[in-house]
């Protein structure tokens, strides 16, 4: 059954504490005033959106503090663990060429699996093409600049995390016995790499960052940054273990890029 | 960074991102034109013409509700295609008469909106619009077919659908 949506604002029901049904709200479209990938931004900026007397969050970006220098926050569209995790991994990249060899290799035999798993060869070699054209220029062609600009160009940009959300799927897939055991309800691995994992725009959860990490070689740690009780905040390495050099930040619904 | 691009750094940028689609039309429209699924015919002379705007024969499968019937689905394809889907609906005299296909030809099919991947294509869209066709039991309208055709938009893609039980 349709329902209509020309605004962008969608109107839902929710449990309220109380148990009572309410009426809240989520904004669809995301201002695209806000750059896919900003600038380093310091903690006194990025603090700014909080009220003072939000405690929990004071603390915790207190704490952060400690520990990193900055951030850069990435637009919220659903895409921001891809485009956090990419744009941050190759800024590493540029700087470590012995893993730039490392994962030009692997990224290249993602093409043939993804072609194996059934994948359409014309679509898969668009992402694939457009993808390692970025990788290419990693070598010695790119600035720190030049990465920005491309990553900001939702042209370019969009190529990237069109081909990490399908590494995402297809190694998922290939891996569909184990990692059948975590999707919740009754769909099967391929149904859920349909709805939840190929589409733009869909947010993601663990088993995306256990997919993509594995996939890739690329360990990640991610910094969480919501309302649970304690002054700190609580770090999760993928896998565990492992000492990763791409560092995140989340927030309920959206991850950001963090420095040490 | 982030600073107003100039005029022609803008200019620049859309035709490269047109480049960019109109490269991945024409490889869509060699495939499909080379190895059509059965059952779906395409007029590449005419697609060659307007590249954004796509018909598409399909026919009723054998041995299906549908057999012997044709039907013209209508692609159309924005400036953000691939990453956006395609607008995609029945044209033409005849539009099937299904349980997810409303009389103005809509369709409420989840790949066409909210579970629409770049890595599908107009060829896929066929198939799941044929396999929609091929699997139904009952030859009926939506139950809100007559509401839905008065109040809804002239493009699909502006029904925000609910998908129960596809």
């Amino acid at each position: 059954m349709p329902k209509d949506v020309d605004s962008d604002i969608l109107c839902f029901l929710r449990k309220s504490e109380n148990g009572l049904l309410e009426i809240g709200y989520t904004v669809r479209k995301v201002a695209s005033s806000q750059p896919l990938v900003s600038e380093k931004i310091s903690f006194e900026v990025f603090g700014s959106e909080y009220s003072d007397e939000d405690l929990i969050y004071i603390h915790k970006l207190e704490d952060l503090k400690k520990r990193y220098t900055c951030v850069r926050r990435t637009r919220g569209d659903g895409n921001c663990f891809y485009r956090a995790f990419g744009f941050s991994y190759f800024e590493r990249l540029l700087q470590d060429k012995k893993e730039l060899q490392r994962f030009t290799d692997v990224a290249k035999s993602t093409r043939d699996d993804l072609i194996k798993l059934g994948f359409p060869e014309f679509t898969i070699d668009d992402f694939h093409e457009n993808f390692m054209e970025v990788v290419g220029k990693l070598e010695s062609e790119f600035t720190l600049t030049e990465l920005t600009d491309t990553f900001n160009d939702q042209g370019l940009s969009d190529y990237l995390i069109v081909y990490l959300r399908l590494i995402v799927s297809g190694f998922l897939q290939k891996e569909a016995e184990f990692y059948t055991n975590f999707i919740e309800g009754d769909r099967s691995i391929k149904e859920f790499c349909n709805q939840e994992v190929e589409p733009m725009g869909k947010e993601s959860d663990h088993i995306h960052i256990i997919a993509l990490t594995n996939a890739l070689g690329v360990p990640v740690r991610v910094e969480y940054m919501d309302r649970g009780e304690g002054d700190q905040c609580n770090h999760h390495d993928f896998p565990d273990g492992s000492k990763p050099g791409v560092i995140l930040l989340y927030r309920p619904g959206h991850y950001d890029i963090l420095y040490t | 960074m982030n600073s107003p691009l100039s005029p022609i750094d803008f200019e620049d940028k859309r035709l490269k991102i047109k480049f960019k689609l109109e490269k991945r039309l024409q490889k869509e429209l060699q495939a499909l034109t080379k190895d059509p699924p059965t059952g779906v015919k395409v007029d590449a002379e005419s697609i060659y013409r307007n590249l954004s705007e796509w018909i598409v024969d399909i026919d009723g499968a054998p041995e299906s509700l549908y057999e012997g019937e044709k039907f013209k689905l209508m692609f159309k394809f924005g400036s953000r295609y691939p990453f956006d889907s395609p607008q995609v609906m029945f044209i033409g005299e005849n539009i099937p008469l299904h349980p997810h296909v409303y009389s103005n030809g809509h369709i409420c099919l989840s790949i066409l909106t909210d579970d629409w991947s770049p890595a599908l294509s107009v060829q896929s869209v066929c198939l799941s619009v044929v396999s929609m066709l091929s699997s139904c039991k009952e030859k009926k309208r939506p139950p809100d077919n007559s509401f839905y055709v008065k109040t809804c938009s002239k493009n699909p893609k502006k029904t925000r659908w609910w998908y129960h039980g596809k």
